[in-house]
């Protein structure tokens, strides 16, 4: 049985003080992050420009929270650019990590590639605010230290989180714990969303479509970039 | 007090279609109810006279340790009779989308809020016009955000000129592929996301399907009109690669679970023989006839239905005509073995297994114009266990018993799935603790 199997193994550490309710920044030490790609697909894509990419719905433009604390817009895109985005939470035991590590390695891909480099946005958003401070997602930027544009963003409410997924239909529901501690796991399904200019989905990718040979190739297409 | 916060994620996770394919034969995009189903969603067709008459989600208790077990639990009724035939789940799980053959109805049912009490959230009313004249939604595969719909029929001659139709999980038309002219009939739509290949199926159009079946099996110029193609397709860019061809109707598409088989079984309805479909190590495929469905004397049998096991070792076979199900051992795609056969009924039309292979259902309704008549005419929901070597019955739902119709389509549902809180909101879901 051909289950391809991937371990990523990410590792930031970062100690601070804890005081009272406050958030407080955390000292970084980022590590190397540590992964194998996923083996290889068993097809060969097909080329860019072959095939096309129709609009599967459109989603609005939002104000959420950048790592670094400022406001910022979810997309920010102009004519002539794309986006990846992505939704995840730092403490995700499973699928984040897989989305997060798919765009550490897209970064990479995108920074040596001339056509590309520079009209891409790599969007993460946070399922989970209340947690996922800026200070924590910057810590995670950090780590990754991002060679492209990928930007980190939250919410200064997690209701403010509802609308943009339901905009992108992205289901996301918290696991009740049974001994009344606050929810920490989110069930919930692992799609990038190929998003541009005009705020038009041109394709969605969950775990059997995490292929960087096909991200890059419908971003091209996407952007008319046949050569 | 200082804290030391280590953020460490390993990650161990199966990828590749194998690790979420549902039930053993839904989307490779769809998350899968591994363990006990609690709820079988029935989508059956309104018999006039029969209760309100109209087409309608059934949803029946499967969960032996609770006390609805064996009894239905709701029915909502869609209003109208629409040839109720298949559907299925969006990938997120969380809505059921069931058709109408006849007249290209498209209902939406939200099962993730109540699992024990769909609802009904939206209609599509405008399918034919929508698509650029398609008829007939006869799948619904989920996609990452999408709905694949392979049709049977199309608006300008209800022939068999066929398309595949996709919509976006908010109920919005994306596209239409038209299939080839020297190809055109449709059935299945399977995907094989390892390989990047989708293949479609081939049945008949409107003018037949919806027609008396004796009346149409006497009719030979009519009995021309079905399909005898199978297409492998690019499934990213959804474009036809090659044809094969396997008389007469080859019908449900099942490919093997395991990624390392590359192959797909499908019956040949009208000749009563298994086929599957392989990989060549020039990475086309071939047709093998695998194995014969009945003896050629009882044909045509109406193979209608397959299931294939999670291990992919056991194929189950549904025979209309006969009500019998027979099981092949497919260890050897290439040769399949009949090792088991029962009867469940005077007709028996759809199979349905848990993941764990423990637990088979089955459905006695094909068409409305195909079933059988007077006490031919038997309409249910059977439950059995299989122990890998014979069916025993569990339960059942006598659908004319109970006037809720002709059973059809078969989906699992299960409390809890979907327990918990709506990320930013309030709303709590159902078979939260």
């Amino acid at each position: 049985m051909l289950v391809r199997i991937l371990v990523l193994a990410l590792l930031l550490v970062g100690c601070g003080a804890e005081s009272g309710h406050e958030p407080t920044a955390h000292a970084v030490h980022p590590a190397p992050i540590v992964a194998t790609s996923p083996e290889v697909p068993r097809f060969e894509p097909p080329p860019v420009g072959s095939y096309e990419l129709p609009t599967i719905q459109h989603v609005d433009e939002y104000e959420l929270v950048s790592s670094d604390g400022t406001v910022a817009p979810l997309l920010g895109l102009v004519a002539g650019e794309a986006a990846i985005v992505s939704f995840v939470y730092l403490s995700c035991g499973q699928a984040c990590p897989l989305a997060t590590a798919t765009l550490h390695q897209l970064d990479a891909t995108l920074a040596r590639d001339e056509v590309l480099a520079g009209r891409v946005q790599l969007v993460s958003v946070s399922f989970d605010p209340e947690r996922d401070t800026p200070e924590a997602l910057a810590t995670l930027r950090q780590g990754l230290a991002p060679q492209g544009r990928w930007r980190f963003l939250t919410a200064n409410d997690p209701a403010e989180i509802a609308p943009v997924l339901a905009d992108f239909g992205q289901d996301a529901v918290w696991i009740p714990e049974r001994d009344g501690h606050a929810p920490a796991k989110l069930r919930h399904v692992l799609k990038l969303f190929l998003v541009d200019a005009d705020g038009s989905v041109r394709n969605i990718y969950s775990t059997g479509f995490l292929d960087l040979r096909i991200l890059v190739n419908d971003l091209r297409t996407v952007l008319g970039e046949f050569g | 007090m200082f804290r030391c916060v280590v953020v460490i994620w390993i990650l161990a996770i199966a990828l590749g279609p194998a690790a979420i394919a549902d039930e053993t034969c839904q989307s490779p995009y769809l998350p899968k109810i591994e363990g006990q189903e609690d709820y079988v969603y029935v989508w059956t067709l309104g018999v006039e006279g029969w209760g309100d008459g109209s087409d309608k989600v059934v949803t029946v208790g499967a969960n032996p340790n609770r006390a609805d077990y064996g009894k239905v639990v709701d029915s909502v009724s869609v209003g109208g009779r629409h040839e109720a035939h298949h559907g299925g789940f969006t990938d997120d799980r969380r809505h059921f989308w069931v058709g109408g053959l006849d007249d290209s109805m498209i209902y939406v049912f939200d099962v993730a809020t109540d699992p024990a009490h769909p609802k009904l959230v939206k209609t599509i009313d405008d399918f034919v016009e929508a698509s650029g004249g398609a008829v007939g939604p006869h799948g619904f595969y989920a996609l990452p955000g999408r709905m694949l719909i392979p049709t049977l029929s199309n608006a300008k001659d209800y022939g068999g000129q066929a398309a595949l139709v996709e919509y976006s999980n908010e109920g919005e038309h994306i596209v239409t592929h038209w299939l080839p002219e020297d190809a055109p009939y449709g059935y299945d739509a399977r995907i094989n996301a390892n390989r990047n290949r989708l293949l479609t199926s081939s049945f008949t159009g409107h003018n037949n399907y919806m027609r008396n079946l004796a009346d149409l099996m006497g009719d030979s110029e009519a009995m021309k009109n079905f399909g005898d193609s199978v297409i492998i397709w690019d499934f990213h860019a959804r474009k036809p690669l090659q044809t094969l061809r396997i008389p007469v109707a080859p019908l449900e598409i099942r490919w093997a679970i395991k990624p390392e088989h590359d192959y797909a079984f499908i019956e040949a309805a009208l000749t009563g023989e298994l086929w599957t479909v392989l990989r060549t190590e020039d990475g086309s495929y071939e047709a093998v006839k695998s194995g014969e469905i009945g003896t050629r004397e009882e044909q045509p049998l109406l193979a209608v239905d397959i299931s294939i096991s999670s291990d992919d070792r056991f194929l189950f076979v549904d025979t209309f005509m006969d009500g019998k199900v027979r099981v092949y051992d497919v260890s050897d795609p290439r040769n399949a073995k009949q090792i088991y056969e029962r009867k469940i009924g005077a007709q028996v039309n759809m199979v349905s297994q848990s993941w764990d292979g423990k637990r088979i259902y089955f459905t006695s309704s094909l068409l409305a114009n195909w079933d059988g008549t007077g006490h031919e005419d038997e309409q249910f929901l059977r439950a059995f266990d299989w122990n890998g070597e014979e069916l025993t019955p569990t339960f059942e739902i006598d659908f004319e018993a109970e006037k809720l119709g002709r059973p059809h389509l078969m989906r699992f549902g299960q409390i809890g799935f979907w327990a918990g809180r709506d990320v930013g909101t309030a709303e709590t879901l159902a078979g939260t603790p």
